[in-house]
């Protein structure tokens, strides 16, 4: 039993000196076992394919260009839909964040059609747009933008009135107070807001994908799902995790800490 | 009460800023009488903190021992209070449901657990902020709770861990004062940790310099009891004793 | 932050029941002017009804459904997976995270995983979940069930593994033995992240809901609107969307958001992980 605590110290030190290393470590024994419950085909292999089957799966459609063109396809959507989801969310939140006027005003409607949610427009952006792009990104865009909104107003009111007071005292007109000390004091709460964003949105996409249905990654497996064939879902759900994973803890968890991550859990809108 | 004995204490460790093993304690042995108050001076790093660690159980002794009355003691336990610098009360309840702690651990009914508490809160002067939760009182209020919280669970040994270092130093002079009156009413076996000469006269009967790990020297304090610090810090004897630690600990 | 702004127009304190009420009306407001300005814009815009409906067209529709029991039928198929998959999901989830979080080690070798998993949840299983369990119950039971084990798992584990060792060894000196460091410290101090981890997984579970719903059966919320899309019913899809945004509202505004200040603001609990 000591045995056992002390490696598991020895582990958890390792894992503090080499956080990096340690992100891949517990995944190795996963695979392995992975391996061998899909071996022992306690269910159709169909159903639960193995390691190398997904793999072998991965080459396939990676070398007949299949593969990339739906990550293409996908990725795009989803930097579209969020750019203009950013473009008019962060302007938005600033308005909302200013003026208290308008907060009363809006902030309960946004609540409301955030409520809503994405996903239950498609019927409606079926009719009016049809199986296309506009829907698609609609329907990112959507996504994307509370969160973007909510935490934006919620940086701008809490940046501590004593540094927007030190910068009047010293002479800033309105819009350099907002350009230098608002919205980089805003940037942590901001740059929350677009990752929950980007989180709920690449969710948003694959669900369109599979409803709406032309190509990308939520298409291929659902039509995957369709013909039966475990290999291609499995696949994707792998590709999607894996890049969701990288973009998520390797670009936007830093900026978020570098810009001074404070409240943590606190304050997400 | 029971006495504290320090048998020979080792404490090595693998330090992966520095990359190698680094001994922070080395062989230290301390007596510690049964009732008698002593503080542990010593620069930052000196091991103070380790030690403490170490008798509180929080860290394992790489060698030594470590006896509370007659018999040895690994890991932490209700024989053992700890008065830690940061507090740690626990925010989700009450002051007199954090002061009661250790008796409910026991298994001693509320009604019972409360009137104690209130005649440990009475002695701090606390009584007002039973029913409050730690985050509310400021941090004077909230070692006072923690100190009072040790001592209601009635251990064989007291052992602080510089339990004033994270207060203002007014409220550092007050609580020092309320810390040696409530000793005086409530005798126990003191392990007082800190950084601070001053304090460290003030209240022990004894100071032992601690310097990389090893123990320089004790000295006693034949300051008479009570001790208020007016009338303290105008003594010859604590400016000298002061002086005399000082020196010691800074060329350390 | 905000309360006292809301009661600096009184002279007198006026009573917490007064001041909630009041809060109320003052956040239904804007909705309420926007429901009464639909029918002018449908009107003002001449807006075919295929493409918006009016409101008496809506309410018709609410009417029906409410009178036939189909709406009935699909909100309840819908909580009712919601709330089946969401308890069993919070009560495995959460002694499991406490007892991954309790080690350093284990705890360090678990995270990477569940976060993996975490990012995963929800819609994404959506697909591989109609693969093994047909369309129905089990299916979007299971894409809930999902979506709210691995998010909580990970909030537990986080939050167990972010309180302040000072706490553990406190309670330690003063006798606690594992149960009780479980009940009076690990669950308690963890406490705030499980709220907001089930606050968040619910957030994914319930859009992954309606999105399941959308394909893989023939009741509830999801089908109910994508049903009516072929029709050409708006007014039936409106109504939906009206119902799914206010049982949201409800959820997450009345249940979720106040249990999550609570039991933060309450104990001070500033800043976490």
């Amino acid at each position: 039993m000591t045995a056992i605590l002390d490696a598991l110290s020895r582990y958890s030190h390792f894992a503090t000196r080499r956080p990096t290393l340690a992100a891949f470590v517990p995944f190795v024994p996963v695979v392995g076992i992975w391996w061998a419950v899909a071996a022992m085909e306690v269910v159709p292999r169909a159903f639960f394919p193995g390691p190398l089957e997904v793999a072998q799966g991965f080459a396939s459609l990676t070398y007949k260009g299949i593969l990339p063109a739906y990550l293409e396809d996908s990725v795009g959507r989803l930097a579209v839909g969020a750019a203009f989801g950013i473009a008019l969310g962060i302007p938005l939140g600033l308005v909302v964040g200013f003026n208290q006027a308008m907060r009363r005003a809006l902030w309960p409607v946004l609540l409301f059609f955030q409520a809503i949610g994405d996903i239950a427009w498609l019927p409606l952006l079926l009719i009016w747009f049809g199986f296309g792009l506009t829907t698609m990104t609609f329907v990112i865009v959507y996504t994307v933008i509370f969160p973007v909104v909510f935490n934006t107003a919620l940086g701008v009111r809490s940046v501590p009135r004593d540094l927007v007071r030190a910068a009047q005292s010293l002479g800033a007109p309105k819009w350099r107070i907002v350009a230098e000390v608002i919205l980089p004091g805003a940037l942590p709460n901001i740059m929350t807001g677009l990752r929950n964003g980007l989180g709920y949105g690449w969710r948003a996409l694959i669900a369109a994908e599979i409803i709406v249905g032309t190509s990308g990654i939520g298409f291929m497996m659902f039509d995957a799902r369709r013909a039966g064939s475990a290999v291609e879902i499995v696949l994707g759900m792998i590709v999607l995790g894996l890049l969701w994973y990288a973009v998520d803890a390797w670009i936007l968890a830093p900026i978020e800490r570098a810009t001074g991550q404070r409240w943590g859990l606190v304050t997400k809108a | 009460m029971k006495g504290l004995t320090l048998r020979n204490l080792h404490k090595t460790y693998f330090d992966p800023a520095v990359g190698t093993k680094v001994t922070a304690v080395q062989d230290v042995s301390l007596e510690i009488r049964p009732g008698e108050f002593v503080a542990v001076v010593g620069p930052s790093g000196c091991g103070k903190s380790t030690i403490l660690n170490m008798v509180a159980g929080f860290l394992p002794a790489t060698k030594g021992d470590i006896i509370v009355g007659d018999r040895a003691v690994k890991g932490p336990g209700r024989d053992r209070g700890v008065v830690f610098q940061n507090f740690a009360l626990l925010p989700w309840k009450t002051v007199i449901d954090n002061v009661g702690f250790g008796l409910k651990m026991r298994g001693i009914p509320k009604p019972e657990r409360d009137r104690v508490a209130r005649e440990f809160l009475a002695l701090a002067g606390l009584s007002h902020a039973a029913d409050r939760y730690p985050n509310e009182l400021s941090g004077g209020m909230q070692q006072r709770v923690g100190v009072v919280r040790a001592l209601a669970n009635e251990p064989d040994v007291l052992l602080m861990d510089e339990p004033f270092a994270s207060v203002d130093a007014q409220t550092r002079m007050t609580l020092q004062e309320e810390l040696t009156r409530i000793w005086q009413e409530r005798p126990h076996t003191v392990l007082f940790i800190t950084h601070d000469v001053g304090e460290a006269v003030f209240l022990a009967d004894r100071v032992v310099v601690l310097s990389k790990g090893r123990v320089l020297r004790e000295i006693d304090v034949p300051i008479a009891r009570p001790r208020v610090w007016d009338a303290v810090s105008e003594q010859d004897d604590f400016k000298r004793l002061s002086f005399e630690v000082l020196q010691m600990v800074r060329a350390a | 932050m905000n309360r006292s702004a809301e009661s600096a127009g009184f002279a007198v304190e006026p009573s917490a029941s007064w001041r909630s009420a009041r809060q109320a009306a003052v956040f239904a407001a804007p909705l309420l002017v926007l429901f009464l300005a639909w029918p002018a814009l449908v009107a003002a815009f001449d807006v075919d009804p295929r493409v918006f409906p009016g409101v008496r067209a809506v309410l018709a529709a609410a009417l029906e459904g409410l009178r036939d029991g189909s709406l009935i039928a699909h909100i309840a198929a819908s909580l009712g997976r919601v709330v089946v998959g969401t308890v069993l999901a919070v009560v495995v989830a959460v002694p499991l995270g406490i007892a991954m979080g309790v080690n350093a080690g284990v705890s360090a070798l678990l995270t990477p995983l569940f976060r993996f998993f975490s990012v995963l949840a929800g819609i994404a299983w959506i697909p591989i979940a109609t693969l093994w369990f047909g369309y129905g119950f089990g299916a979007i039971t299971f894409v809930i069930f999902n979506a709210v084990f691995f998010i909580v798992a990970y909030n537990t584990l986080l939050g167990v593994a972010s309180i302040p060792p000072q706490l553990r060894h406190a309670a330690a000196s003063l006798g606690a033995g594992p149960l009780a460091m479980v009940t009076d410290v690990l669950l308690p101090g963890a406490l705030p992240n499980v709220v907001t981890g089930i606050r968040t997984g619910l957030g994914f579970a319930w859009r992954g809901l309606i999105a399941a719903e959308m394909i893989a059966t023939n009741v509830g919320l999801g089908y109910m609107l994508f049903v009516a899309r072929d029709f050409y019913r708006t007014e039936v899809i409106v109504l939906g969307m009206i119902v799914i945004g206010l049982l949201w509202l409800f959820i997450d505004r009345l249940l979720l958001a106040p249990l999550e200040r609570a039991t933060i603001e309450r104990w001070g609990l500033v800043q976490r992980a």
